[in-house]
């Protein structure tokens, strides 16, 4: 364990935090204003839960996948998972509102039409300012937080406030950090008070990067906040739809603008969530889901069967495309954290072997070089 | 006329017991005021507001002044018209005043006109401990002192009849035990002056160099004046080696001291009832005899360097004399030559040594413990009041600042929130010195950035300090583009010294009505970005602040929330904590309300190892409910308090 200064040294001061919200509001002392986390006094103790849950503090990977899924992960670039779909909100008020196919929002609607959970944490708020995490209990409050959010939201606050008002069966839908620090308080918590235990959900977002907030400044300089409908990023831009049209910034405007933290990133498909759920990256209408849990299975069943979400298969050159786009950064990362030995993640010698050394075929498996 | 009170009752000769400030405002109605200011502060806040009850029915006026120089110019105005005059302030007010006063001293005044100054050895209520009585021979005006509530009385209404003679300002300085003490006074008439006042077109009243020598001619007539006057006095056997020079309340610890060292017949008590200048004549008298001379003042040595440079003067005549004082170190405050409060032990103390190196025993390095004082009284934490929104503004600012993370910093001002420089206030202030200097070091490290300097720079002031000195740094600031926020700690009072009016709380010093004249419409005429917050509203104030933070200019932030003391007059919720939501020492929170936040009213039960409020002091606010993460504080709907 570690304290609160530990963590304000290896992560906040060195500009590591992913903006998770894990820490914000667990106790008096993390604060988080327009996504900047800060320790604003030093409690003292000596041992924090803080430190044990933050995504870059150093990560069991193993220990977490095997709580998880029972094994070591098999697909050593998604991470594991029964099913990969593509899948869209069946009604089509979902789907408008959703950033692709509405997926996420016939997820969490199922979950809490079905009793599974009592509310879900989302980010809402406006579309082009710094979103506000909260817990959903109904399916217009869902709905209100469909869409995508390209800053880091500190949803997890939320996920503390309703814990807070006695709510015990909780969805989150988060980040990829987000479900790391969700997993890592499971264990954590699984040993502190096993009979206070908090059914949890956990439905993950793709995500590459998020960006700082200063890029809202930056935004205001080219649109009018109050103007956006909605934001979404293509290949080489920046979109953001008002009523009078599309606003293009070029992707190389934004980059700057992406959390250092995120370039630390090892896992951009939320690989230790129940459900995972991004972009197809060419069909707007629907969205890529890869099931990964029991939990996760029966959700989309669930789903399936009141009729809120259909599937359909993937293409292939699509599942090699992500699975290339996971790798390269994967290995990115490794590299950069094999050269600064401050790695915050612990994998296994050989998954780390596999990162750093394995190809992509063309049929998206893993296939190691000729030497 | 109906009820009055003690202090201005109508019967000659009738014994009544007043506080050294009652008996200030008594003197002052006795030598007939008709005009008396005031900027409020500690020990003498409270003489202006006795006589704002009484100016009604007496017909006199009362103004709180916002600050203590257009104070000092009003009652000066109402001399030149003829009218007696008072200005009470303290010590720091009068450096406020102070270029006025020595303007004033050279140009004269017309009525009489008494500075009542308090000065607060030890610093009680005070940042520092000033000795105004080097200010009042600086301006070259007369500085008389009193010992006790009777003498407070007389020493008022003589210091009218002198300035009145002289045409001069005669200043009053009292010390806080005078203020504060209680004695018996002997009343006398009431006097009522009926003056038309009026300026003759040929009277002037200018300040130039010239009248400098008529300010040292008035400054040989007090002297004379002083050889006659009854507040100097002398007890003790007629030709004595010993002379103890005292005054103020020293003359009782003198006295104290001789009388438990049954040195009555040995040590002679001279006290000065007029501090400068000197009645030589009198001093002369019982020096010519004395080869010990001691002296019993405080703060400063003042009288003794006077002293010293009196017997410099007239040498032959007064033979070998040793003096004991702050400079030979055997007469020091507690803390030191020329730091705080005398009391009777280190008068006794004093005398001892002096005898014992007489005798030449070995004298002890240390101070004795203390012959006549009682034991340790317990420590109390300087700490804001429960339930202070300063407590809640402080823990705010304190957020923003660390999550900026730029090593931003306060700058601190004068009033309630001075406490912030502890651990009250999370020991965020970085400078403290006067009043509306927390804003003007602000202009000038708000100019810094040019050469590289990237702190957040942010300035605290309350609401009665801002109308008193911050506005003239708040126009520098907007005329210079300083970078800086200034955070208006607005009570709606002047809390520090009593909850006096000011020009934001549309009432005057009689609690008749006045025009509101507003924070935010002077913020808002200056044309400086202007935002409005509660303190208590932590977590929206935090972030109102950290967002300022990011911003250029001069900047504003309001932080409105009544006063505390005043607010649970009228309503005041009961807050407890639930024990069964408190987690105690698991919870992770580190004893975040008694141990951090720290309240005097969020206390720890020891034996039940949870939070507890202490409800008899707690004025439920109900900020620490909002900041508990158990949310384990319950706040009960409002009482009304009748």
């Amino acid at each position: 364990m570690g304290t609160a200064r530990k963590l304000k040294k290896e992560v906040l001061d060195k500009g590591r935090c992913t903006g998770c919200g894990f820490c914000v509001d667990f106790c008096p002392y993390f604060k988080v204003v327009d996504e900047r986390i800060g320790l604003i006094h030093f409690c003292g103790l000596q041992e924090g839960i803080c430190y044990d849950v933050c995504p870059r503090t150093p990560t069991d990977l193993p220990r977490l996948d095997q709580g998880l899924f029972g094994r070591e992960r098999r697909d050593p670039f998604l991470g594991d998972y029964l099913f990969f779909f593509y899948a869209r909100a069946k009604e089509e008020e979902i789907r408008k509102k959703g950033q692709y196919g509405g997926v996420v929002s016939a997820l969490a609607l199922t979950a809490l039409e079905t009793g599974k959970v009592e509310g879900v944490v989302l980010t809402g708020g406006e579309k082009a300012s710094f979103p506000t995490p909260f817990f959903a209990r109904g399916k217009e409050e869902i709905l209100a937080g469909s869409s995508s959010k390209y800053s880091a939201a500190p949803t997890l606050a939320a996920f503390h406030t309703a814990r807070r008002e006695g709510f015990t069966k909780i969805a989150v839908v988060g980040r990829p950090c987000q479900v790391t620090a969700l997993r890592k308080w499971q264990v954590s918590e699984k040993e502190t008070s096993p009979e206070a235990a908090t059914e949890l959900l956990v439905i993950g977002l793709f995500c590459f990067w998020a960006l700082a907030p200063e890029f809202y400044r930056f935004l205001v300089t080219k649109v009018p906040p109050e103007a956006v409908l909605k934001l979404d990023v293509s290949e080489t831009a920046m979109v953001a739809t008002t009523k009078k049209g599309e606003i293009l910034i070029p992707l190389a405007e934004i980059r700057r603008f992406i959390r250092p933290a995120c370039e630390e990133c090892f896992d951009p498909t939320a690989e230790l969530s129940d459900v995972a759920v991004g972009a197809t990256e060419f069909d707007p209408g629907w969205n890529t889901l890869l099931v990964r849990t029991r939990q996760g299975k029966e959700l989309v069943r669930k789903a399936l069967k009141k009729g809120l979400l259909e599937l359909k298969s993937p293409l292939p050159q699509k599942v090699v495309a992500l699975r290339q786009a996971a790798l390269q950064k994967k290995r990115r990362v490794a590299l950069a954290l094999a050269q600064e030995g401050g790695a915050y993640l612990a994998p296994s010698q050989r998954y780390l072997a596999q990162v750093l050394a394995g190809e992509v075929d063309q049929h998206g498996l893993l296939a190691y070089g000729s030497s | 006329m109906g009820f009055l009170p003690t202090v201005a009752l109508d019967q000659p000769g009738k014994k009544v017991f007043l506080s050294g400030n009652e008996a200030f405002a008594r003197g002052a109605l006795e030598a007939g005021v008709a005009y008396a200011t005031s900027y409020p502060g500690s020990p003498t806040a409270e003489v202006l507001e006795i006589l704002s009850a009484l100016a009604k029915t007496f017909n006199f006026y009362v103004e709180w002044s916002v600050n203590e120089k257009v104070a000092m110019e009003g009652a000066a105005a109402a001399s030149f018209a003829g009218l007696r005059s008072l200005v009470v302030m303290k010590c720091d007010g009068l450096n406020v005043a102070f270029d006025f006063l020595t303007s004033l001293a050279l140009a004269g005044t017309k009525g009489g006109m008494v500075i009542l100054v308090g000065d607060d050895p030890g610093a009680h209520s005070s940042a520092k401990e000033e000795d105004s009585r080097y200010l009042g021979k600086l301006a070259h005006i007369p500085v008389l002192e009193p010992a006790d509530p009777q003498e407070a009385k007389e020493a008022m209404v003589a210091a009218f009849e002198l300035s009145e003679f002289l045409r001069q300002p005669v200043m009053l300085r009292s010390v806080t035990r005078v203020c504060h003490a209680g004695g018996d006074v002997a009343l006398s008439k009431l006097q009522r002056i009926n003056r038309l006042p009026f300026l003759d077109r040929e009277e002037r009243f200018i300040t130039w160099i010239e009248f400098h020598a008529t300010a040292e001619t008035k400054i040989a007539q007090a002297a004379a004046w002083g050889e006659n006057t009854p507040l100097n006095t002398y007890v003790g056997p007629e030709r004595t080696k010993w002379l103890l020079i005292t005054e103020g309340p020293c003359f009782y610890y003198a006295r104290e001291a001789v009388v438990l060292l049954g040195w009555e017949e040995k040590v002679g008590i001279l006290k000065l009832g007029m501090v400068w200048p000197l009645p030589e004549e009198f001093l002369k008298k019982h020096l010519m005899h004395a080869e010990k001379v001691i002296f019993g003042e405080e703060v400063e040595p003042f009288t003794e360097e006077n002293v010293k440079a009196l017997v410099a003067q007239y040498g032959k005549q007064m033979g070998f004399i040793n003096f004991y004082g702050k400079k030979s170190g055997h007469v020091a405050g507690p803390a030191g030559p020329g730091l705080g409060e005398m009391n009777p032990d280190i008068i006794m103390q004093a005398l001892k040594r002096i005898e014992e190196e007489e005798q030449g025993l070995p004298v002890p390095q240390e101070r004795e413990e203390s012959l006549v004082a009682p034991g340790e009284l317990p420590n109390r934490e300087l700490a804001f009041c429960p339930g202070c929104p300063h407590r809640a503004s402080f823990w705010a600012l304190k957020g923003a600042l660390e999550l900026d993370g730029r090593g931003g910093f306060v700058l601190g001002d004068i009033g309630c929130y001075t406490l912030g420089k502890g651990r009250t206030g999370y020991n965020l202030l970085q400078t403290m010195h006067a009043m509306g200097s927390g804003a003007g070091l602000a202009c000038g490290f708000g100019q810094l950035s040019r050469f590289g300097f990237n702190q957040p720079v942010v300035a605290v002031g309350g609401d009665s300090t801002f109308y008193h000195a911050i506005i003239p740094a708040l126009v520098n600031a907007k005329y210079n583009q300083a970078d800086f926020l200034l955070v208006i700690l607005d009570n709606e009072t002047t809390a520090m010294t009593g909850h006096q009016p000011h020009p934001g709380t549309g009432l005057r010093a009689t609690g008749e009505g006045a025009e509101k004249i507003a924070l935010e419409e002077i913020v808002a005429g200056l044309k400086i970005p202007l935002f409005i917050s509660d303190p208590y509203a932590v977590d929206e104030t935090r972030a109102i602040i950290f967002r300022l933070l990011q911003e250029k200019g001069p900047r504003v932030l309001i932080l409105r929330r009544t006063c505390a003391l005043i607010a649970a007059k009228t309503k005041k919720p009961r807050v407890y904590v639930d024990p069964a939501r408190c987690l105690g020492d698991a919870c992770g929170c580190a004893r975040f309300c008694s141990r951090v936040f720290a309240c005097p009213a969020n206390i720890w039960d020891e034996e039940k190892g949870k939070a507890v409020i202490d409800e008899v002091i707690c004025n439920g606010c109900g900020v620490c409910a909002s900041l508990c993460p158990q949310r384990a504080i319950v706040v009960e709907e409002a009482v009304l308090v009748s």
